[in-house]
This record gives C-alpha cells, sequence and structure tokens, in this order.
C-alpha cells in the first residue's frame, strides 16, 4: 500500500529550493528538473554531483496526480535542462512543463526516445501506454538520447558523463541479462500476468508474458461474495492456469480465502512495484532495486 | 571545461527574479502553481493518504442535519460534521452539496477516486465542512467526474444567480467561486466542462431554452445552443450531458474549445424526454426514465455511441440506473420499493428483491439509489436502512446497515 510519508522531508526540501530560487548567490551549478522519481533517480546516477537534481516526484507517490509548489514551479522555468517522462504520464504536471519550454528552457522527454506500445484493451485501449521503464531495454533507449542532451549543459563535463553513463548503461544492461535469466524459470505455460496493475505492458513485451487483465473484488465484494463477483477473475486464473495473481489489494488474505471457498481455485496474491520508487527505508528505493524485487516476486510467484 | 561566469551569472539573476514573482504571485500568466501543492509543497495530495481500493462509503445527512459516514470496508460509523435542516442533496461521490436554510452547504467526505481512464488511483483523507454557498431558492448543482479539478456547478432558481464553483480549492478545503452570474431566475442550471461552465438560459415561456458557454471567469465563450426545456445533466468520461425536449447536448472542449453535439432522440419518438440522468459514475451510458415513473419506458443514452435506446419499464417506477457492465445491467427502484435489475439490452426483467423501502415511499422520500460495477445501493430513510445489493447474483440483499437516525439523503462515496 502506497502512503504519503516523510511529510517533514518534503518540507525541507521546499525551504531548500526557495532559497536557491531567490538567492542568486548559491544558483552556482546547472540545474535539472527530473518529473519522475523513476527517471530522477536515472539521471542523478548519470549526472552524479556535476549537476543538481531536483526531482519533483516524491517517494510513494502517483505520478499522475503529484502537484508542485509555485516555487519548484519557478525553479523549473530557470533551470538548464528539464526531464519528463511524457506520453500523458504527467497529467498535472504538464502546463508547468509547457510553461518552461515556453520560457526558453530545454526540455528531454523520455517518451518520446523509445518505441511506443499501445494499449491493448479497456478504455485507454489505442493510447500511448508510458510506463516504457518496466522493459530496461527502453531505459537503455533513453539513456542513448540522455547523454548528448545532458552534455549540452553548461557546467556539465562530457567526459566525466559519458564515463557515469558508461557506467549506469552496463547497471541496466545487467538488470535486463538478470530479467531474462529469471524470467526463463517460469514455464512456457505460466507466462501470464493476471493483474489489476496497468503498467506492465512493456516487461510483458520484452520478457514474453501475455497480460490478463482481470476485476480483482474489492472490500464491499469480499465483505459479502457470491461466485459471481469472482467469475472474471477465476477465469483468468483457470484460462493461464498460473498460480499467481498479481494485484493491490487492502485485504489479499480475504482475497484468497474467497477464492479458495466460493470458487476453489488456489492462488497467491502478489503485489508489485508499480509507478513509484519508495522512500530510502522502502521495498523498491531505486530503479533497479524495483525492477529486481518486482522480477524475484513474478519469478518465484509463477515457477 | 570552464565556466563562462559572468554570462552565467547573469542569466541565473534574470530568471531568479522571474522565480521569485511567480512564487509570490502563484504564476500570474497560468493556472495557478496547483492549490493543494502550494501551501505546504509536498507532493502527491496535500493531506491525503493513497489506498489501494476505492475507500467506499455511504454519508448520510439526517433531519437535524448530522453527516454520518458509514465505511463499506471495515464497518465503521463515524459522524463527521453538523449541517443546517436538509431540503435537498446532491453528491459527485465525494462532497455533499447540502440545500438549507444557510444556502447550499458543502460537506467533504473525504473519500474519493481520481479516474485516469487506464486506472483509477484512490483516496483517504479527513472529512470537514467545506463552507455554504450562499443563493435563494432551490439550487440545482451540476458535478464532474473529478473531485479536484474544474468546477461545479450551483444554479439559485429564485435569485437567478448561476455560480461556479473551483473544485480543487474545495478540494482543499476552501470555497472558491470563479464566476457569480445574473440571469432572469428559472429552473436553471450551471454544467461544468472542463475549465468551462454552460449556464441556461430562460426562453419566451420562462423555462430554460438555450445553453451559453462561459470561460471558468466568466467570460461569454460565444456558444449558444438552443435546448428547449433543459433539464437534467450529468457528467460521463465523454463530456457532459444536458436534457432537451429534443434530444441531448453533449459538451466537451476539443482543442481547448467548448464544444457543443446534439445528440437528437429516435426519429418518431413519441416517448417523454429523459429529464434526469443517473449513471455509473464515470461510465459512458445513462439511464433516465421516460415519463412520469417510467410510463414512457427507461431511456439509455450512450454517450460514446451519441445514440439513444428506449426500453419497457417492467413497472412504475421511481428511479433508474445504467451499471453499463458487462452484461449491460440496468438497475430501478419500483414504485413498490422492490429494487430491479434489468437487461439493458432489451428490458427483461432479470431479478428483483423483496420490497425494501415501501415505507418510505409511502412518506413521499426518495430513497438514494446508487451503482457501482459490484454493488447497488439503496437507502430507506423511513426504514432506516442501508442495503448492499448484488446485481449480479439475482439481486441478493448483501449487507443491510440499520442506522441509528433517519438516512434523509444519503451520498454514495469514495467513488
Amino acid at each position: 500500500m502506497r502512503r504519503t510519508r516523510l511529510l517533514a522531508l518534503p518540507a525541507a526540501l521546499l525551504a531548500a529550493s526557495a532559497l536557491t530560487a531567490c538567492d542568486v548567490g548559491s544558483a552556482d551549478g546547472p540545474l535539472i528538473v527530473v518529473s519522475t522519481n523513476i527517471l530522477g533517480d536515472v539521471v542523478e546516477n548519470v549526472v552524479g554531483d556535476q549537476a543538481e537534481v531536483l526531482t519533483l516526484m516524491r517517494p510513494d507517490a502517483d505520478p499522475h496526480s503529484f502537484e508542485v509548489s509555485a516555487q519548484e514551479a519557478a525553479r523549473m522555468r530557470s533551470a538548464d535542462l528539464v526531464v519528463s517522462n511524457g506520453l500523458g504520464l504527467e497529467e498535472g504536471l504538464q502546463q508547468h512543463l509547457d510553461a518552461a519550454v515556453d520560457d526558453g528552457v530545454t526540455a528531454f522527454v523520455a517518451g518520446d526516445e523509445i518505441e511506443v506500445l499501445e494499449y491493448a484493451e479497456g478504455d485507454a485501449a489505442g493510447a500511448p501506454d508510458p510506463h516504457f521503464w518496466t522493459d530496461p531495454a527502453r531505459v537503455l533507449d533513453v539513456l542513448d538520447a540522455l547523454e548528448p542532451a545532458l552534455a549540452e549543459v553548461e557546467g556539465i563535463d562530457a567526459d566525466r558523463l559519458a564515463d557515469d553513463v558508461a557506467a549506469y548503461r552496463a547497471s541496466v544492461a545487467g538488470l535486463e541479462t538478470e530479467m531474462a535469466e529469471a524470467f526463463a524459470a517460469v514455464p512456457a505455460d505460466r507466462r501470464a500476468l493476471v493483474t489489476n496493475h496497468h503498467v506492465f505492458g512493456y516487461l510483458a513485451d520484452r520478457f514474453d508474458f501475455d497480460v490478463v487483465g482481470a476485476v480483482i473484488p474489492g472490500g464491499t465484494t469480499l465483505a459479502a461474495p457470491s461466485a459471481s463477483d469472482l467469475s472474471d477473475l477465476v477465469e483468468a486464473v483457470e484460462d493461464t492456469g498460473v498460480p499467481a495473481v498479481f494485484a493491490e489489494s487492502s485485504s489479499p488474505d480475504r482475497l484468497v480465502q474467497a477464492l479458495a471457498s466460493e470458487a476453489d481455485v488456489q492462488v497467491e496474491v502478489v503485489e508489485l512495484y508499480t509507478e513509484s520508487l519508495t522512500a530510502a527505508d522502502g521495498g523498491a528505493p531505486d530503479y533497479l532495486t524495483m525492477m529486481r524485487v518486482n522480477t524475484q516476486r513474478i519469478a518465484s510467484a509463477l515457477s | 571545461m570552464p565556466l563562462p561566469f559572468p554570462r552565467l551569472l547573469g542569466a541565473v539573476l534574470v530568471l531568479s527574479v522571474a522565480g521569485c514573482a511567480a512564487g509570490d504571485t502563484d504564476g500570474g500568466d497560468g493556472p495557478p502553481a496547483s492549490v493543494a501543492g502550494s501551501s505546504d509543497g509536498h507532493g502527491a495530495v496535500a493531506g491525503a493518504a493513497e489506498v489501494s481500493e476505492p475507500p467506499l462509503g455511504l454519508t448520510t445527512v439526517d433531519p437535524s442535519g448530522t453527516v454520518t459516514h458509514l465505511d463499506l470496508l471495515d464497518e465503521s460509523t463515524t459522524e463527521i460534521g453538523t449541517v443546517g435542516a436538509p431540503s435537498a442533496m446532491t453528491t459527485d461521490g465525494r462532497y455533499l452539496f447540502v440545500q438549507t436554510d444557510a444556502g447550499v452547504e458543502v460537506v467533504d467526505s473525504g473519500r474519493w477516486t481520481w479516474d485516469h481512464v487506464d486506472h483509477f488511483h484512490y483516496y483517504r483523507a479527513e472529512p470537514r465542512e467545506v463552507g455554504a454557498v450562499s443563493g435563494d431558492g432551490p439550487a440545482t448543482i451540476a458535478t464532474t467526474n473529478s473531485s479536484t479539478t474544474s468546477g461545479t456547478g450551483v444554479y439559485f432558481a429564485g435569485s437567478g444567480e448561476a455560480v461556479l464553483l473551483d473544485t480543487a480549492a474545495l478540494s482543499a478545503g476552501d470555497l472558491v467561486e470563479r464566476f457569480r452570474l445574473g440571469t432572469a431566475p428559472h429552473d436553471g442550471m450551471v454544467v461544468p466542462v472542463g475549465s468551462f461552465a454552460l449556464v441556461t438560459a430562460a426562453g419566451a415561456d420562462g423555462t430554460a431554452g438555450t445553453v451559453r458557454g462561459f470561460t471558468a471567469d466568466g467570460d461569454p465563450t460565444g456558444l449558444e445552443e438552443p435546448c428547449t426545456a433543459a433539464s437534467g445533466t450529468i457528467t460521463t468520461r465523454v463530456g457532459a450531458v444536458v436534457g432537451c425536449a429534443d434530444g441531448a447536448l453533449l459538451a466537451s472542449v476539443v482543442d481547448d474549445e467548448l464544444t457543443v453535439e446534439r445528440i437528437p432522440y429516435p426519429a418518431g419518438t413519441t416517448a417523454a424526454p429523459a429529464t434526469a440522468f443517473a449513471n455509473r459514475e464515470g461510465r459512458p451510458t445513462v439511464a433516465a426514465l421516460a415519463g412520469p415513473e417510467g410510463a414512457d419506458g427507461v431511456w439509455l443514452l450512450d454517450t460514446r455511441e451519441r445514440s439513444w435506446t428506449l426500453l419497457p419499464a417492467p413497472g412504475p417506477l421511481v428511479a433508474v440506473s445504467a451499471v453499463d457492465d458487462e452484461d449491460e445491467h440496468v438497475v430501478a427502484l419500483a414504485t413498490d420499493g422492490r429494487v430491479l435489475v434489468m437487461d439493458g439490452n432489451d428490458g427483461t426483467l432479470l431479478a428483483a428483491t423483496e420490497p425494501l423501502v415501501a415505507a418510505s415511499l409511502d412518506a413521499g422520500l426518495t430513497p438514494t439509489l446508487a451503482t457501482d460495477q459490484q454493488r447497488t445501493y439503496l437507502s430507506g430513510p423511513v426504514e432506516q436502512q442501508l442495503h448492499e445489493i448484488d446485481v449480479a447474483d439475482d439481486a441478493r440483499v448483501a449487507r443491510s446497515f440499520t442506522t441509528d437516525t433517519e438516512p434523509l439523503f444519503t451520498a454514495s462515496t469514495g467513488r
């Protein structure tokens, strides 16, 4: 379950950013503003201490609906580079991204640098899927395009940048290899992600899984369930033959029990990290960890 | 690489001044940098926790104005506020707009869902009383699918005042009127459409005869559409619906422009027009009674297909709503107090409950009928009961809750 924790930290960040925005003396290095915390982690890894990286989206937040302060919006407009996900992910933030571009700030949109998949089903069918980070190969594509954009920023040393990009690139490539190896253990007849998470289209495309969307019954249903309440999920489980479903549920135990008692279906309910890194003390504080944890959970649940 | 100091310093100086100014004025040339974020600067939504499933509840107002929230997940009950003696209530699934002597009092249930089309996010925060919108006479309230953006329309039939509330401000606990326009008093409405609104205007006979477009600042957009006997509005994920004598208007924002399409009734229709719509929050298909008690049947309007379907009514009805699920279920409340489940394809009666709210109907009260994908909720004010009905399982009553006082008005919240 995601919560907005660490309220004190953002307040401290705000104070720091307000000072910097108004204090000429402290603005002596390049500033890179990044929208999502996943991309923020990627950018921090490759620029190191060569620039200040201001990540707007806090840990454990929702990339679609997080909001920025007036001071942060102002800092975006004075940034040397603004990095965003694009493909419609940053809904609430888009007006500020546009304002920064109108002010002449250079923008890097990760979604412009990858082969985009479209949602296959549901009301959003045909719309671009913005969750490219579930495929590390696409993150490598983004890195390839990000390096020259960062090298253009005054104050960033291109040689140091090249070294750091190469090192992080190797880590992401290593992640892709690890994922391929872990998923190789999943039998061909179990390569299905029965899920109410909507972000795993790119992972499924890269590593040859089917994503099977299913209605995961919520608390009001599980309070007094009937067989028909569970039929969509039961059908998905029986069609795919998987021993686990990947779902966000406030009461996974009750769901497991209801499936067993109402439909005689025995499955595990596994939660995955989706759209946000966690705080440092959480289970997914950086991109590589987030992907490794998800990979391990998927591979062990389906193997 | 040497830094070009003088040039860099100059650039930073200019931009920093602009940055400070923008911070102080909340952004002069664009929308404010978000109400929630600007007050304390932290991410996500200020004061709210994201939860993993819809925080569903039933929020009721009793005759004395006491507002009580029943949490449908843990079955706990909490008193969340007090308003004046209520005469009517409208909800968008988060706020309760309660009509009292003070005007329209707004209560935030602190439970809501954010619809991203491809998925949803769910939030809970502290419930609170937001304040009262003043105005004379019965008010018509129109909401959107978003409880954190766009506007909420309030039209006071007594004074003719057309008010657009800032919904983003509501979510931060502030009552902010984007505009308050004077009109010739009529049975009118203000329909929020993205950052615009439609406001009805009275025709020669004194009833709403046209709708006019306005920006959120209250400036006319120039859009004017005839809509004879305008009555009833609802917002789906396709657009905002306004009922007219000869069909429906479907308003949406296309390329930053307010646009209106007309969806006429099928040629040769003799059934009475729809004057009040209900649906599962956000879904494209909405339902309405055709004529008093559905004497002419049940209208279904598919806002995505831009088409009307008339179903036969299985009997006299009080209310109807479209579930718009895979099986196209339609639910209705019959005048005898039963909840009926109909097939939205042909009107076949699929299942019915026992009479659950006959005493309330006999007393002239209108129970609330609200539906989500899995369950339908029915309030019985006189019976002091709130029922949860499993539509897909033969209209089984899954749970019933007894209330301490009469739930005169009931809002299905968290959606």
